[in-house]
């Protein structure tokens, strides 16, 4: 037959302290409330970012290169990538490839033939094929092919078309430049060889001009003498541009980044950490109204001593009367859990309904994890009121 | 059911006191049913005795056997379980709940494993003469009617052994003569031990062995 608590239940001196332990309820209950809107804060900036970035097949490029101090302004192997620096890029979680953007280590002359009177020093760099937007099935070369594919920044034909007039030359569409005959000459080491180039793409995305890998591997072992494959740029893969992790590593490192691609992670990174530190506040929070709860259930056990110990020796199990008193202050956790969920929700629907005008990208339901978290409190609340009132019983025998 | 003392003797006296007592330093055998009464002078460890017994404390050399357990070795919810199903007592300052009402205060006791239906604490209450007392808070009862409510509460139980610590200390002769018969009866009814400790002989209870502490 199941023992009643009925007879029992009064022989707890509850006591008259009314105060405190409606102090400490309050406590509890404002540090969860804080703890739990500051997540709620926290998923609802997460979610309302993540579709401001354009994607392309799933991912994003950015481009990083080491910032250029006054201090190494002069020492270019300070400004330039490593392989350990690639590798570490690499080993990152939030970058799903790094690709270096090898520049040419030669002279390259470059000119437009008899169409266009114009002849300019140029740079030629290459990418891993990931890394570009437009790859066309032509962008290859292989040793001994005269004809040198090349890949241009659509900026460069736009800053072209805004100079052309005022030097006298023809202004040029994008499938015309495709199509006009460029002459790359490269020349170091004491050779000098000239190739035919094509515009077979104009790229959104990279700033420069772009050869085969293969081309500039070669051009680079023939006209230039230093093998190293270091890099004043790289080009990360990422799945989001915006990850704060992402831009927390590159401020670490002292990396310059693109930043309009992550201008929306910047906004993220100081609202999330706001609210990290209003979710950490309430954490404490909460930590202290169930230091200054124990306190409260010492008392309530130390008042109840005697009872409890003329209890225990009747032949009340210690086990059993532990059990019991906690289960006492179960509902007072549920309770104040659950006034503070339902409070994070009428927070949750005001801030969706009139600060955010009802956008899309967030609801104005608590997130699931929330409720989960909620359940998790009172979980750890229920646990450690039982462990605790536990050990103050078994002390009594 | 068989309850043994094995040479024991409070860590506290004197191994000399072996030598005059009956009952410390001396091995003995109390079978279920039968009726022990152990004669002590005040401060000879009477109440000490009833204690070791019951497994309130434990500052004692010797052993205390339990159907052939040490209840030294019990853990925690083994004496819950001694004190529930097994062994009773009557305190000789009773321990009682002061603010509840008798009625909770032997309801309390029988909750907890109940050998009797709520009914009977009425009918005893009658019978010990305290039945119009049972809705009253036990700290307004008078030190003889409150002897009277522990000797009830401890009947509610299942026990194979009944400790009795001075439970008539403020008991005339025909109010404890009725305790006594209801504990008689009681134990027959379990076919229990009475283990009854007091200063002196006391006619009415049919003892089958007794010991000088």
């Amino acid at each position: 037959m199941a023992i009643s608590f009925k007879h029992i239940k009064p022989l707890l001196q509850t006591g008259t302290n009314t105060a405190s332990r409606w102090l400490s309820y309050i406590g509890l209950g404002i540090g969860v409330l804080l703890l739990l809107c500051s997540i709620q804060m926290y998923i609802n900036i997460q979610q309302m970012l993540k579709g401001n970035v354009v994607r392309k097949e799933g991912f994003d490029f950015i481009s990083i290169t080491k910032t250029i101090t006054n201090e190494t302004m002069g020492e270019t192997e300070k400004n330039l990538f490593h392989k350990k620096d690639i590798e570490a890029v690499k080993t990152k979680k939030f970058v799903d490839d790094v690709s270096p953007l090898l520049a040419n280590q030669f002279r390259v002359q470059l000119s437009a033939g008899a169409i266009i009177p114009f002849s300019t020093d140029l740079f030629i760099e290459t990418l891993d094929n990931d890394f570009i937007d437009t790859v066309p099935p032509t962008f290859n070369w292989k040793e001994g092919q005269i004809d040198v594919p090349l890949i241009f920044s659509s900026d460069f034909l736009e800053i072209y078309n805004v100079f052309a007039p005022g030097q006298g030359l023809p202004q040029v569409s994008a499938e015309t430049a495709a199509g006009i005959p460029i002459l790359i000459t490269c020349e170091g080491n004491g050779l000098k060889q000239t190739f035919r180039a094509r515009v077979v793409a104009l790229s959104d995305r990279i700033n420069s001009v772009l050869v085969p890998k293969t081309f500039l591997d070669w051009a680079n072992k023939t006209f230039g003498n230093n093998n190293d494959i270091s890099a004043s740029r790289l080009y990360i893969k990422t799945k989001d541009a915006n990850n704060t992790d992402l831009l927390n590593f590159l401020d670490e490192n002292n990396y310059k980044v693109n930043k309009d691609k992550t201008k929306f992670g910047r906004v993220k990174q100081v609202l999330q950490g706001i609210f990290s530190a209003l979710g950490i506040f309430g954490l404490l929070v909460v930590i202290l109204a169930l230091m200054l709860f124990s306190f409260y259930l010492q008392l309530v056990i130390a008042r109840s001593k005697d009872n409890l110990q003329l209890l225990i020796t009747l032949g009340y199990s210690p086990d059993w009367l532990s059990k019991n008193v906690s289960k006492q202050f179960i509902p007072v956790y549920i309770g104040i859990v659950l006034a503070s969920l339902g409070i994070t929700s009428v927070i949750q629907w005001l801030f969706h309904r009139f600060a955010m005008y009802q956008r899309p990208e967030i609801t104005s339901l608590v997130h699931w994890s929330i409720v989960l978290i909620a359940f998790a409190l009172i979980t750890l609340s229920v646990f450690t009121n039982y462990r605790l009132i536990r050990k103050l019983v078994y002390k009594m025998f | 059911m068989q309850l043994s003392l094995k040479e024991i003797l409070p860590s506290y006296f004197d191994v000399a006191r072996k030598n005059t007592s009956e009952v410390w330093g001396k091995t003995l055998h109390f079978n279920k049913g039968e009726y022990i009464k152990i004669v002590a002078p005040s401060g000879s460890g009477k109440t000490s005795l009833i204690h070791f017994i019951y497994g309130m404390r434990n500052e004692y050399n010797g052993h205390i056997l339990y159907d052939n357990l040490d209840i030294r070795k019990f853990i925690i919810e083994d004496f819950a379980r001694y004190r529930k199903d097994q062994v009773s007592i009557v305190f000789q300052d009773l321990r009682l709940f002061p603010e509840q009402t008798v009625r909770e205060n032997i309801e309390l006791k029988r909750q907890l494993n109940p050998f009797h239906g709520p009914e009977r604490i009425q009918e005893m209450a009658d019978e010990l003469g305290i039945g119009n007392k049972l809705e009253s808070k036990t700290q307004i009862c008078s030190y003889g009617e409150q002897q009277r409510i522990a000797i009830i509460r401890s009947l509610m139980q299942p026990f194979d052994f009944l400790l009795l610590d001075e439970p008539f200390s403020h008991l005339d002769n025909e109010n404890s003569q009725k305790a006594m018969n209801l504990m008689l009866e009681e134990s027959k009814k379990r076919n229990a031990s009475i283990i009854f400790a007091d200063l002196e002989r006391i006619d009415y209870f049919p003892y089958q062995k007794i010991y000088h502490l």
